[in-house]
């Protein structure tokens, strides 16, 4: 009988013992899985970029939305989705060159494909039967994701005027991006379309509101999450791209 | 009277069945490929008001959704200094938190479809879905983490949406938030901010 009221004590205790293991055992599984917390996230620019966050913030709101708005109301969507699909059609010298550097050669080939196809049968690119006929799907890759792959970590997080979140790294990709981009003034080749940076910059809001207004109300919906809008957009920033590269 | 009868024993059943629930390794694909496109369904009922939307949303999905452990991750290690009181409260506030954060996605919605990809199995406790959130001009890469629990259920922990991880995005605003400021005044903003 002590024997019996002994071994159900042992059981018990054991089987308590068992469960806190387990879910220790299991918190320390999920730290590993999560990035452990680290005590000083390298920010040396946190104040400047607080300061421009705020700033993109106010100028989405009161000016960026509203016109996107506007335009989203006056433009039908299959046009909208023209606009979209030229643009894409004319950044394919930045996939294609960075999935080449990224010896991504199948999706270089694709792209190559993609180009020639949506340029004629997709009419300048307003079209895009090369996914819809073909299924050749658009390999985003650009020159701070080939920096990544060839191992050049993130720098510091920079936050740039109206075009938001960013790092050192993909602040120098975007210079090497728009040295390719034919809707980027810089560098003398031949298949640029604007002639000056102004041209560029039209060129540029048009395709950003375009873009845009397949995404109106998402900003504004995410920002709810955050505590603090500064880091939230950061970290969300950084781990969007180290994915990105991962791929 | 038969039928009556043959629904009521269906409705005890699904009743039933759905409180043992248990979802096995195998099956998470096709049950979520199930519940995601009844999910979509329901969105796409344009007489219903969105209380009666959600509300049936969450009694198909919450269930796979595991709260507590969610909270767990999102506080890192300032979850073992808590006393079980406050970890009652915070992941009462913090499962809150992330449905009135989910309801207000849903107004996001128009007419998107979902394309479940498939499962891959990360090591014998861990499994991810993959899946895809396809719009008219973007496609959207929507990753659900599953684990193994001590009772062999699988449940969610973590989503991922377009390679950002809900629960690191939290996790690093509460240790950034808990850095100087106290865990009353982390509930507190929980609490009081939608």
């Amino acid at each position: 009988m002590k024997k019996a009221i002994f071994s159900i004590f042992l059981l018990v205790t054991f089987s308590f013992s068992n469960t806190t293991d387990v879910s220790n055992e299991l918190l320390n599984d999920f730290s590993d899985e999560f990035e452990s917390e680290k005590v000083e996230v390298f920010d040396p620019l946190s104040g400047y970029n607080r300061v421009m966050t705020s700033f993109n913030d106010g100028v989405y709101t009161y000016v960026f939305n509203p016109v996107t708005q506007g335009y989203e109301k006056v433009m039908p969507e299959p046009v909208r989705l023209g606009f979209s699909n030229f643009f894409d059609n004319l950044l394919f010298p930045i996939r294609f060159v960075n999935n080449l550097l990224q010896f991504k050669f199948e999706n270089s080939v694709e792209e190559l494909g993609r180009f020639l196809v949506n340029s004629t049968f997709g009419i300048l690119g307003f079209m895009d039967p090369a996914s819809s006929e073909l299924g050749w799907e658009k390999h985003d890759e650009d020159f701070g994701q080939t920096l990544g792959f060839y191992g050049v970590p993130a720098g510091p997080h920079i936050v740039l005027p109206l075009l938001g979140p960013s790092n050192l790294r993909d602040t120098v990709g975007l210079v090497g991006d728009g040295y390719v981009s034919p809707i980027n003034d810089s560098s003398a080749i031949n298949y640029k379309i604007p002639n000056d940076s102004s041209q560029t910059i039209y060129i540029g809001a048009g395709k950003y509101v375009n873009k845009n207004s397949f995404n109106l109300g998402k900003y504004e919906n995410m920002k709810k999450d955050a505590i603090d809008l500064y880091p939230f957009l950061r970290d969300i920033y950084e781990q969007k791209r180290e994915k990105e590269i991962r791929e | 009277m038969i039928l009556r009868k043959v629904l009521f024993v269906f409705l005890i059943f699904t009743v039933f069945s759905s409180s043992i629930f248990a979802i096995e390794e195998n099956k998470i694909k096709d049950i979520m490929e199930k519940n995601i496109n009844l999910v979509i369904n329901i969105l796409q009922e344009k007489e219903k008001t969105k209380e009666e939307k959600t509300k049936q949303i969450f009694s198909l999905m919450d269930k796979f959704f595991d709260y507590e452990i969610m909270s767990q991750i999102s506080l890192g290690r300032d979850w073992k200094t808590l006393s079980n009181e406050q970890k009652k409260e915070f992941i009462k506030a913090f499962e809150t938190k992330l449905k009135n954060s989910y309801i207000d996605k849903l107004d996001l919605y128009t007419d998107q479809k979902i394309e479940i990809d498939d499962i891959e199995k990360l090591n014998a406790k861990r499994i991810k879905l993959l899946s895809y959130l396809i719009g008219k001009d973007d496609k959207y890469e929507i990753e659900y983490k599953f684990y193994k629990n001590s009772k062999e259920d699988w449940l969610i922990y973590d989503v991922n949406i377009i390679g950002v991880s809900i629960m690191q995005t939290y996790r690093q605003q509460f240790s950034g938030f808990l850095k100087d400021k106290s865990f009353e005044d982390l509930l507190f903003s929980l609490n009081n901010k939608k």
